[in-house]
């Protein structure tokens, strides 16, 4: 009978016995151990998208049939009548339409995968970038002081203990701050740089790498030894993969983008079944103050970017479905009228998609009133009708199993809106 | 001849004495000045084991042979001289010249660097380029007409200051002579951080470093802080520019629920169809609520948070409320007419400076205390009384209690046994340093000198227990390689790839300060592939020269080599293991000759010519270091030798050589993690 143990002695270890200074540490203890946990445990894993500068949600997913929306943006606004001429937006559900440029998301939203919150955003009205992202980050709105981040503490909150270094990724040059705390994260902006590099050099490398090895493990260090020995672990296990050319699933084509290149990222670890629970990446350019454009423009290439970028990894994942939800988030959203310089301002409430085989698709959820002045915040935007933490606790509690919303937002206890089926 | 045995005997007498005196104050007395005194002994370390640790602690790293400067000047004098902070630094000028955003004041800054959409503004105000361009201009167009206009105004990109600040302070922290000072700007920069990611914030971030921070680094603790509260740069990035008195404001949570009331309420109205009176009265104090700006607590919750008591200080919500109060009006002297600057400035036109002052605005430099904006009801902060009618005072007379707060002496002093001592600093040394810091007015000279004056800076818990930064790690590279930096941007962009983006870090709390923070597994590679690329010169714009370290001296195998360098890269450290585990590598010749075929196979390394400027960093300093690169370039030529002697590997294979390998190995090691 093939026990568990067995697996990892014969599959595992063959599998890594040929690496530089051979088996990572964590398979050697775990084939010693008796309390095992395999790295090759289907857990359930997250990817969040943070999009920085705020993204204008009434033109990523427009109300397109309110008439005030069309007083307040004579430049900026679409239909999604076919005859104007111009592109048309995705009609949706005859009252909300996706931008054109975001026709990747059409059929995964036919197909109910794809869910989208509008009106989402902070309680908290600061319209600063700085503060907002902030307060999102650390999921405590009303409290500046808070030192760790909410995907943080998820990870403090999944009931097991990592079992590779690769539990918590940020593909990002640092380590954003949904990720600060106490639960070992892991920043990386690039998958082939994660090695020990000496250019044109191998040999040279390999040997680095051996001496690095030595050195780190002989350290009266104990944080350096402990996080060397996971460092050699980690460029043992990637080592194995060819992650120069790696070959998407199903056909999927990532766009050439800083946005399309992390995601690929996040689906080889994924596929390398290296122990990845809780994935982060970002993009940036949503700050449209001038010139946003309308069909085409910056807002219609960056919601190209993500929505080609989101639908290409949903295509690799392909086997992998059933464990991955994949969510975006933003600062803030963007006035209702267009400003001086046929752009926005910065607002309250914007959108966001959370992408799943538990999702509850197929729907836009909350509350977007119509858009006439009084039902605006102040008079001026979307009013926040769903605070971003129902929707972040709920994916949690559904999909990682995260029940205890007291740590993961200690300032909140609101109701859920059923984004996700439980 | 009795006179010449006299003289034999006084010279003798005086050369006694004189080495005598060298000992004493070197290594017993106090040194008069600031009563310092080391007792290293009684951890059993050697005067230079204590230099060593003194410099790992209170600079960048030391240089080669520091350690015998500051045992032959005397520890007590080396740390009197670096408290003074006024050691000359005219090299270091030289070196600063080409960043003049440093002589300029935040005005200047402020009018000469603007970000794109100031141009855009200006320029289609002026007429230049037509308001509503967009797809009637290309690009290309477009962006000549503003490239012209930027250039006939005399205008620069923003994103210069933030290169220039960037570069100075790794030159800076590189090659000053009152390292301390530089050592005292960066942790008091990080404890009153302000961010470059704050756009409003970044064009007086250089004057904050200058002026602000650096002239106080070592100065009383209450002068720093008010110096902060009232620079532009931190009333910028925590807001306190925009506080001013009023009850209508939705920036808090209290009042974003009354606002919400008011749209329920108005809503309710609207579904029964009333447009009467209340309903209007709803829609009033809807309005107020729209155009009033309010009371902003940001600024007020963090110097009582992070700058001074600590978050458990003891104070409560209502004292951050009425801070905040105490603080309206705090704000910046408006430095050109650009929204709504002209008001004061035409008012001062008006009724001249001395009335102004009479009404009760205070103008100091960069900073407005606009009393119109000040909350003039009284208020009580930690159990004080402040009258409402006392204006900017109010503010000084806050700030003083906050720095002589009990809780502050204990939280700055826990902060920087944290950081020159250990991670956890014991609650014994913190007591001790903070009655220093209670009894000397916030001195922080004489706290700093209680501190190496404790047996705890010497303990084995402290010794090489803390983990340098990664820009403690990168300076600390250069300066102990002696290199000479031609383009920092190179290195700050492996500083942020190891994790300290420097100036960009967002949150007002700094960068933690704290080796679990700085040491994870992505960047703890990076730190090894730093140490390999530094090493091999593939970090464009650093270089130097490894055979100058050990007085162009070749070391006599590859195991001495390594033995050698090891001592000049950590001076006073016990390296036996490093070395032990290193021999058998460098010992394999299988090893030895690939590596010196692939070297030579391989094209040279690209390494930037220094006189070509990079695009991300065209603050070139000389052309230092050319006409070594040529040599090595040459050399790598001839290689059909195969057997090799340590002077082939060390100059044949230029910068691809065993000794340039096993120094990249040395600083990637984890012992030169440690400081």
């Amino acid at each position: 009978m093939s026990t568990r143990r067995g697996f990892l002695k014969s599959g595992a270890l063959a599998l890594f016995a040929t690496g530089v200074g051979g088996v990572p540490t964590f398979i050697a203890r775990a084939a010693n151990s008796n309390k095992i946990v395999s790295p090759y445990k289907k857990n359930k894993k997250i990817v969040c998208i943070f999009q920085r500068g705020a993204m204008d949600g009434l033109m990523a997913v427009t109300p397109f049939t309110d008439e005030n929306l069309r007083a307040a943006r004579p430049n900026l606004f679409m239909t999604a009548a076919k005859a104007s001429g111009n592109a048309a937006l995705i009609d949706l559900d005859g009252r909300f339409g996706l931008h054109p440029s975001m026709k990747a998301f059409e059929p995964l939203f036919k197909e109910k995968r794809l869910g989208i919150v509008h009106a989402v955003g902070s309680p908290n009205t600061t319209r600063s970038h700085f503060d907002a992202q902030d307060y999102m980050e650390a999921g405590t709105p009303f409290n500046k002081g808070t030192s760790t981040g909410w995907l943080n503490r998820a990870i403090g909150l999944l009931g097991h203990e990592a079992a590779t270094p690769f539990q918590a990724v940020s593909i990002t040059s640092s380590l954003p701050k949904s990720f600060y705390g106490d639960n070992a994260a892991l920043a990386i902006n690039n998958l082939q740089d994660f090695a020990i590099q000496m250019r044109g050099n191998p040999m040279a490398a390999n040997m680095a790498a051996k001496s690095f090895e030595e050195l780190y493990d002989q350290t009266s260090s104990s944080l350096l030894s402990k996080t060397g020995k996971e460092s050699f672990d980690a460029v043992k296990m990637l080592q194995k993969s060819d992650t120069k050319n790696y070959k998407p699933t199903n056909g999927a084509v990532y766009p050439q983008s800083q946005l399309g290149n992390a995601l690929k990222q996040v689906a080889q670890l994924i596929k390398m079944d290296v122990g990845l629970e809780v994935a982060f990446t970002e993009c940036g350019g949503w700050d449209t103050h001038y010139n946003q454009g309308v069909e085409t423009g910056v807002f219609a290439r960056n919601v190209n970017d993500l929505s080609e970028a989101i639908a290409a990894f949903w295509t690799d994942m392909s086997a992998h479905q059933d464990d991955v939800t994949l969510m975006t988030m933003t600062e803030f959203g963007r006035t209702v009228k267009q400003n001086g310089t046929a752009g926005t301002d910065h607002g309250r409430g914007s959108c966001l998609f959370i992408l799943g085989n538990d999702v509850n698709g197929g729907i836009v959820h909350g509350n977007m009133p119509l858009l006439a002045k009084e039902n605006l915040a102040d008079g001026r935007d979307v009013p926040v009708t769903t605070d971003f933490r129902s929707v972040f606790s709920e994916v949690a509690d559904v999909h990682l199993k995260i029940d205890n919303d007291k740590v993961l937002f200690p300032e909140w206890d609101g109701k859920k809106i059923g984004v996700m089926r439980a | 001849m009795k006179k010449h045995f006299q003289t034999t005997l006084s010279l003798l007498f005086l050369i006694a004495s004189l080495t005598i005196f060298t000992s004493y104050t070197a290594n017993e007395t106090t040194n008069n000045k600031y009563s310092i005194k080391l007792p290293y002994r009684k951890s059993g370390l050697t005067e230079r084991q204590a230099a060593a640790h003194l410099l790992g602690r209170f600079t960048y790293g030391a240089t080669p042979k520091q350690i015998d400067e500051v045992v032959k000047m005397g520890l007590e004098n080396w740390f009197t001289q670096q408290l003074d902070a006024d050691v000359a630094n005219d090299s270091l000028n030289n070196l600063l010249l080409p960043y003049d955003v440093f002589t300029k004041s935040n005005k200047e800054i402020v009018n000469t660097y603007l970000d794109g959409g100031q141009v855009r503004r200006k320029a289609i105000k002026e007429g230049l380029i037509p308001l509503d361009s967009s797809g009637k201009l290309e690009y290309k167009e477009r962006k000549g007409m503003i490239d012209s206009f930027m250039k006939a105004n005399g205008y620069k990109p923003v994103n210069e200051v933030e290169r220039q600040l960037i570069n100075q302070k790794i030159i800076r922290a590189a090659y000053s002579n009152n390292q301390l000072q530089e050592v005292m700007t960066s942790f008091w920069f990080n404890h009153f951080n302000v961010s470059l990611t704050k756009n409003n914030s970044v064009r007086f971030v250089p004057c904050y470093e200058k002026d602000v921070i650096r002239p106080n680094a070592l100065g009383k603790f209450g002068d720093i802080l008010l110096a902060t509260a009232k620079s532009p740069a931190m009333l910028t990035y925590l807001d306190n520019f925009t506080s001013v008195a009023s009850d209508n404001n939705n920036n808090s949570e209290e009042g974003s629920k009354r606002l919400r009331n008011l749209y329920a309420q108005q809503k309710m109205l609207t579904e029964k169809g009333d447009t009467g009176a209340a309903y209007k009265e709803i829609l009033q104090r809807i309005k107020g609520f729209k155009n009033a700006q309010g009371l902003n607590e940001n600024y007020a919750r963090e110097i009582m948070e992070l700058h001074t008591l600590g978050v458990d200080g003891g104070y409560t919500q209502t004292d951050v409320t009425s801070a905040a109060k105490v603080l309206t009006g705090w704000t910046i002297f408006p430095m050109n007419d650009e929204y709504g600057g002209g008001g004061i400035r035409k008012m001062i036109e008006k009724i001249g400076e001395e009335k102004f002052i009479q009404q009760g605005y205070v103008h100091d430099g960069d900073f407005l205390f606009s009393v119109n904006k000040h909350d003039k009801t009284d208020k009580k902060v930690l159990g004080n009384d402040f009258s409402g009618k006392d204006g900017y005072n109010e503010g000084l007379k806050l700030i003083s209690i906050l720095a002589h707060h009990n809780s502050t002496a204990h939280f700055i002093c826990r902060k920087l046994a944290a950081h020159f001592v250990s991670d956890n600093p014991s609650q014994a040394l913190i007591e001790k340093m903070s009655k220093t810091f209670l009894d000397k007015d916030g001195d922080i000279k004489q706290v700093l000198v209680t501190m190496v004056n404790a047996p705890e800076f010497w303990s084995k818990e402290a010794l090489r227990e803390k983990i340098k930064s990664p820009f403690e790690l990168s300076i600390s590279t250069v300066r102990a390689l002696n290199a000479k930096v031609n383009q920092p941007y190179q290195l700050f962009n492996w500083i942020n790839k190891m994790g300290e983006r420097i100036y960009y870090y967002q949150a007002p709390t700094g960068f933690p300060d704290r080796a679990r923070y700085w040491i994870n597994t992505g960047s703890l590679l990076n730190r090894m592939n730093f140490g390999l690329a530094i090493a091999s010169q593939r970090i464009p714009g650093v270089s130097f020269n490894l055979a100058a370290l050990n007085d162009n001296h070749e070391p006599e195998s590859a195991e001495a080599a390594l033995r050698i360098y090891c001592k000049i890269m950590m001076p006073e450290r016990n390296v036996d293991e490093t070395v032990k585990r290193l021999i058998p590598l460098i010992n394999d010749p299988a090893i030895n000759q690939k590596i010196v075929s692939a070297a030579g196979k391989t094209a040279p390394p690209q390494v930037q010519e220094n006189n070509t400027m990079m695009v991300e960093d065209n603050m070139m300093i000389s052309d230092v270091g050319s006409g070594n690169k040529k040599v090595l370039k040459e050399k790598v030529g001839k290689k059909n030798n195969t057997n090799y002697t340590v002077q082939d590997l060390m100059v044949k294979a230029g910068d691809k050589s065993m000794l340039s390998q096993v120094t990249g190995i040395i600083i990637g090691s984890p012992e030169f993690q440690r400081k």
